[in-house]
């Protein structure tokens, strides 16, 4: 085994780490606060809920990478978006990467946060109304937070799907962390080794991120957690 | 002595089911009102009314001197200012039958939570007042416990401490103690017949026939959405002039 | 919108005929890596299940890593991995040269193993979703082992896993497009050859997100209705 390979492509392979988690943190961020807005639109009105269910529809339907091609070589065809403002961004791989992943994730994220809704029980919600709560102190009190905290499990694995997901970037010439990888491969040939560095480094950030959000679980969910009375 | 609580000849029915056939009844302030009669009778209806958890097709609330507005639209009867509702709500204390605790809040923040939230008061001074309750209810010690990790008896005190912190007119008990096991009934009776030997007032909807002819000043009867008899609890527990109230009476006695 | 529909039609000037023999091929592949996948689910849940520690401790990193890691990661491995190896292996034989692996192969490895880690812990919940009451049944009655598990562990265990199963297809039918980073004309590979030709980009890969939806949306019906029809029993009468 050729040690000095190894470890001269583990370093290039970490460099490349940051990207990635970049590329998951704002797509995750911005996905997230859709996914809140997703959720919110279709418990408010029948219309509302009829747009959010075809969005999903489409988002979850449809490959990652068709949606990012969709983006990045699709929308440069039209003049009216070559002309707009937001060419500068819609002309760069990083923010047509970053744009799919969000709206994708944020399709998955608001039925994830429906089924928190969902969950909220009933009576917590009437507790809150003979309180005399209106309506946004009762969603920012008492229903948020619960179905937050419900949700919060199934969004943990929607994170780790999107660290994964950000690999798909590497495609439209990012070099995060598979497209680093694909590059070491061209330049040396030895495509197991360097594919092999390159999952063990997903294996390890995604094995943080697991234990992360097991911690943020335990910290505000204490209700949950068995106490011997 | 005033008046706390009024209906005025209340209507209500779930799709063709009739469940309120104008019920009309006035709670003064200090009076013990036990809500009994058979299940579908419309006694828990009647109560989830006062605070408009559901509301009514026709009829009025009245809480203190002040009545709640209706608006009559297309889509039926809603009330006409969301705003008033959420007061007078905050001017009653409702206890529920599953207790509706909030599962992410210690007991200690269920009790706090509309005091500092919905009536805007200072948090030190709604702590204190809220320990004080605790104490009352027995549940000092454990204020900082979540509700997954209490006995349904200790929910429903720390649930009846959450009702008290509103500094309510009226407290409202929907069938407290049905949802509890039977040895832990006791103990929830005998915080809510503490509180009637403080002379608040309260509707409680019970199925506890021995605890209502102890602690009422008054009973009302319940059939088919209507009162059927109401008087002292002697005179309807022991001398029913209607045959209803008799044959319920009866009933729960030979189950008994 | 005419133009549109010359574009992608039957007609001399559409790329209907391509278009359709692409959806084929997506289809094709997407089939045989769920195969692929159902034959690893089954002996990773077997092996979970009733495995000792070796194997347990096997099947828990198999699923582990297949889950952990990106698909795309998993296709360059099996592609320029297995054709680094092949050419390796050419070369000890004789054979001078680059030698490539076919991307039907490629995909239906690849996503056929990593849709095999997902199908294991769908395996895996499903049986242990059988009320303990029916097997302590089947066994009171006299039953071996393999006739239990063909006569009551499988079915009922099937009915219960459709819905998680139904789930992973779809999963493979859109991780499928990434194949064609191979090369292979799948779906995706045929819009992309498509929208450089025409330099028409937005109207075929819109093409292509329709086609995929509706290859995902008659499949999950599909999956639908195949719940409904084995879960008649389940339905109160």
């Amino acid at each position: 085994m050729d040690l000095a390979f190894l470890g001269e492509t583990l370093l290039r392979l970490a460099s490349a780490i940051p990207t990635t988690l970049e590329l998951a943190f704002v797509s995750v961020s911005i996905g997230l606060a859709l996914a809140l807005l997703l959720a919110l639109l279709r418990a408010s009105s029948v219309i509302g809920a009829a747009c959010v269910r075809a969005y999903v529809f489409v988002f979850r339907g449809s490959p990652l990478l068709v949606q990012i091609f969709l983006i990045y070589y699709g929308l440069g065809q039209f003049d009216a978006v070559r002309e707009s403002f937001l060419w500068p961004f819609l002309r760069r791989p990083w923010w047509c990467a970053i744009l799919a992943l969000a709206l994708n994730t944020a399709a998955y994220g608001s039925e994830i946060i429906r089924g928190g809704l969902a969950a909220v029980p009933a009576g917590s919600i009437e507790a809150g109304r003979v309180a005399g709560m209106s309506r946004f102190t009762l969603y920012r009190r008492i229903v948020l937070p619960l179905a937050l905290r419900q949700a919060l499990p199934a969004y943990g694995s929607e994170i780790i799907i999107m660290v994964k997901s950000t690999s798909l970037a590497s495609i439209i010439t990012i070099t995060e962390l598979t497209g680093t990888a694909r590059q070491i491969v061209s330049d040396s040939f030895r495509a197991i080794e360097v594919f092999v560095c390159a999952g063990l480094i997903y294996l390890a950030i995604n094995f943080v991120l697991t234990r992360a959000v097991l911690l943020l679980e335990r910290t505000l969910t204490p209700h949950a957690r068995g106490v011997p009375r | 002595m005033t008046d706390v609580v009024t209906l005025r000849d209340l209507h209500k029915s779930f799709g063709p089911l009739k469940v309120l056939d104008g019920i009309s009844l006035t709670a003064r302030a200090g009076e013990t009102i036990a809500i009994i009669g058979a299940s579908g009778s419309g006694k828990s209806t009647m109560l989830r009314c006062i605070p408009l958890l559901e509301v009514p097709e026709r009829g009025d609330i009245t809480i203190g001197d002040e009545t709640i507005r209706m608006n009559t639209a297309r889509g039926g009867r809603a009330p006409a200012d969301s705003a008033q509702v959420n007061r007078l709500r905050g001017q009653l204390g409702f206890v529920f039958q599953s207790f509706n605790l909030w599962a992410h809040m210690t007991v200690l923040e269920n009790v706090i939570e509309a005091p500092v939230h919905v009536h805007k008061r200072p948090r030190n001074e709604v702590v204190d007042e809220a320990m004080a309750l605790l104490e009352k209810v027995g549940l000092a010690e454990k204020c900082e416990a979540y509700p997954a990790h209490l006995s349904g008896g200790q929910q429903q005190r720390a649930a009846i401490a959450r009702a008290l912190a509103m500094r309510p007119k009226a407290l409202l008990f929907d069938e407290p103690t049905s949802a509890l096991d039977p040895e832990l009934v006791g103990e929830v009776l005998g915080v809510i017949k503490g509180l009637a030997e403080e002379g608040r007032t309260m509707l409680i909807v019970t199925h506890e026939m021995g605890f209502a002819a102890e602690v009422a000043s008054r009973a009302i009867f319940l059939h088919a959405g209507r009162i059927e008899e109401e008087g002292s609890p002697r005179q309807i527990f022991a001398e029913p002039t209607s045959d209803r109230t008799r044959q319920f009476i009866r009933r729960y006695l030979e189950r008994a | 919108m005419q133009a549109y529909f010359s574009l992608i039609g039957f007609g001399p000037q559409g790329w209907g005929a391509q278009l359709a023999w692409a959806t084929l091929m997506t289809l094709s592949v997407s089939v045989a890596a769920f195969a692929t996948g159902t034959v690893f689910g089954v002996a990773g849940a077997w092996a979970k299940l009733s495995g000792g520690p070796v194997l347990r401790g096997l099947a828990d990193a198999y699923t582990t890593v297949l889950r952990g890691i990106p698909d795309l990661l998993v296709i360059y491995l099996f592609y320029f991995g297995g054709s680094a190896l092949l050419t390796r292996l050419g070369t000890l034989m004789g054979h001078d040269g680059f030698l490539g692996l076919n991307g039907f192969v490629v995909g239906m490895l690849a996503i056929g193993v990593v849709s095999g880690a997902y199908q294991t812990e769908v395996m895996r919940a499903a049986y242990l979703a059988i009320p303990r009451g029916e097997i302590e049944a089947a066994r009171a009655v006299g039953m071996g082992r393999a006739l239990m598990l063909r006569r009551i562990v499988a079915p009922r265990g099937l009915r219960i896993a459709l819905p998680g199963l139904g789930n992973v297809w779809q999963q493979v039918l859109k991780e499928s497009a990434l194949i064609s980073v191979t090369g292979m004309v799948e779906l995706l590979r045929q819009i992309h050859i498509a929208a450089g030709s025409t330099r028409l980009p937005f109207d075929f890969y819109a093409t292509g997100a329709a086609l995929f939806l509706l290859l995902t949306t008659i499949t999950s019906l599909l999956f639908r209705g195949a719940e409904r029809r084995t879960q008649r029993h389940e339905r109160a009468r």
